[in-house]
């Protein structure tokens, strides 16, 4: 009798809620998800207030469209002339890093391209398909307005090009990331899992099992496949299916070829997983752009250029591309994926 | 009659027993098939804006209004299925997503801040990348 109590007992304890705290907010214009495990209730929304406290700021900071943000100021003054300006250390050290990054990537991630971006319509909360002005787009594309026009020098900035504009919509959610990151295990947290509009980084473990992502199919409702997302490691997922238009059947999505001013063709989706490291976040962000952005020939040559090992493509016809690595570290969802293994 | 009775005790196992038991099989097999790779959901939570607005069973036939920034969004739950039938949004992402219907699977209206999420008994992963 006092065994069957014991035993009892021991399932109404497993029966339990487990120690995980979940929040949702609209933030960044998009979804930000926070999981903690491990912690008391208080705690744990403590650390998420400061996170999202943090992500608050970030966005009025960055904001692309509106006039009053640090970086639309900038993005002033660039379009009238070349005088410096005085920007924050935090923007400037953004800056010098995203401008590293489009070096790395021969200008396929490129955030000076604002004003193409705006031409497409995609600088907008709601946008809708626009009439596409090619005369507009080429006037850009020539003007060429690149990272490597912004002079940075102690936190001054001015830019030799005023057609370029910044917006950092391919840096900030991974910025984003990293600091979160920093501030729960500052906050003494050591499990979490933070997701920002589909970009997420991993802190510990959820309890005795890691933290588990869904891949999302680019063009069905569900989940592709499942990663386990190990201490530190990031994701991040680049898409036609995440803003986009349709026009005439054509499919318009907002990542853009700098090099044609056009949206970026034959590709669904590319998604990187990127090991632990001070920029996870940001490389979770970035780095699937350039490879996104590259023809077909040029995806496994750009992914390179930007360190990263673990990728999957999924091409316009639906065939998926991954390497050794990432294909180990998969479990796919769908049935009898058209799988292509690149080897390491 | 006990002789009958003996009969059946010990008789060998005939072609009906044969056609049973590969019959039970292959429901097994059919079964393991259909639903074992992706378990179909039994609940539904939607979240409108940071809130958890209800956690409800997919089985019943419902049609709910739900307000968000931009409007009512009208969501539908029928035969273990949830969509966005209408949503005040531009873009109508939500409403293309479709029917879902296995635990796991996500529709979201951003603009409209409201989300539909199907839970199962074992939620397949803690969190999804798109």
């Amino acid at each position: 009798m006092r065994i069957f109590a014991c035993m009892l007992a021991i399932l109404l304890v497993s029966c339990g809620r487990e120690p995980l705290v979940q929040t949702q907010s609209y933030l960044f214009g998009t979804l930000v998800d926070i999981s903690i495990y491990g912690e008391s209730e208080t705690k744990a929304h403590q650390a998420i207030s400061q996170v999202l406290q943090n992500f608050q700021r970030l966005h009025h900071q960055l904001h692309a469209w509106k006039p009053d943000s640090e970086l639309s100021q900038l993005n002033q003054s660039f379009a009238v002339g070349n005088t410096p300006v005085k920007v924050t250390p935090e923007l400037s050290k953004m800056l010098i890093q995203a401008s590293e990054l489009s070096r790395q990537s021969d200008g396929l991630f490129n955030p000076a391209l604002g004003h193409l971006i705006n031409a497409w319509g995609f600088q907008r909360d709601e946008f809708t398909p626009v009439e596409i002005n090619d005369a507009d787009i080429q006037k850009w594309v020539k003007a060429k307005p690149a990272m490597s026009d912004i002079v940075i020098k102690d936190e001054m900035v001015y830019s030799t090009n005023p057609a370029v504009k910044l917006d950092l919509g391919g840096y900030a959610k991974g910025y984003a990331l990293d600091q979160a990151a920093k501030i729960l295990r500052d906050q003494g947290i050591e499990n979490a899992l933070v997701n920002i509009g589909g970009n997420i980084i991993a802190l510990g473990r959820h309890g005795d099992k890691p933290w588990r992502i869904g891949i999302q199919h680019p063009r069905l409702a569900t989940p592709m496949a499942m990663v386990e997302l190990l201490d530190g490691w990031a994701v991040g997922t680049s898409g036609d299916y995440q803003r986009y238009f349709e026009l005439n059947g054509q499919r318009y999505c907002h990542i853009l070829d700098p090099r044609t001013g056009y949206p970026a063709q034959g590709t669904q989706a590319v998604t990187v997983l990127i090991p632990p490291g001070e920029n996870a976040g940001v490389m979770s962000d970035v780095a699937s752009k350039p490879i996104f952005i590259s023809g077909e020939n040029a995806k496994a040559e750009a992914a390179k250029k930007m360190n990263v090992a673990f990728y999957l493509i999924v091409s316009a016809q639906g065939k998926v591309t991954v390497t050794e690595g990432m294909s180990k570290r998969l479990n796919w969802l769908i049935k009898n994926p058209d799988l292509k293994v690149l080897p390491d | 009659m006990k002789a009958l009775f003996s009969q059946f005790k010990f008789s060998r196992i005939l072609i009906g027993d044969w056609i049973l038991f590969f019959a039970a099989l292959l429901l097994v097999i059919f079964l393991f098939k259909t639903y074992w790779h992706i378990e179909s959901a039994t609940k539904l939570q939607i979240r409108q804006g940071d809130k958890i607005y209800a956690t409800l069973s997919l089985n019943q036939s419902r049609t709910l209004l739900i307000h968000g920034p931009l409007g009512d969004s009208k969501i539908s739950i029928q035969n273990g299925q949830v969509r966005f039938v209408s949503s005040p949004c531009r873009n109508q992402y939500c409403v293309h997503q479709g029917w879902l219907k296995h635990s796991g699977q996500v529709a979201i209206c951003l603009p409209n801040q409201i989300s539909l999420e199907l839970l199962g008994a074992d939620k397949p992963f803690d969190s999804l990348n798109y």
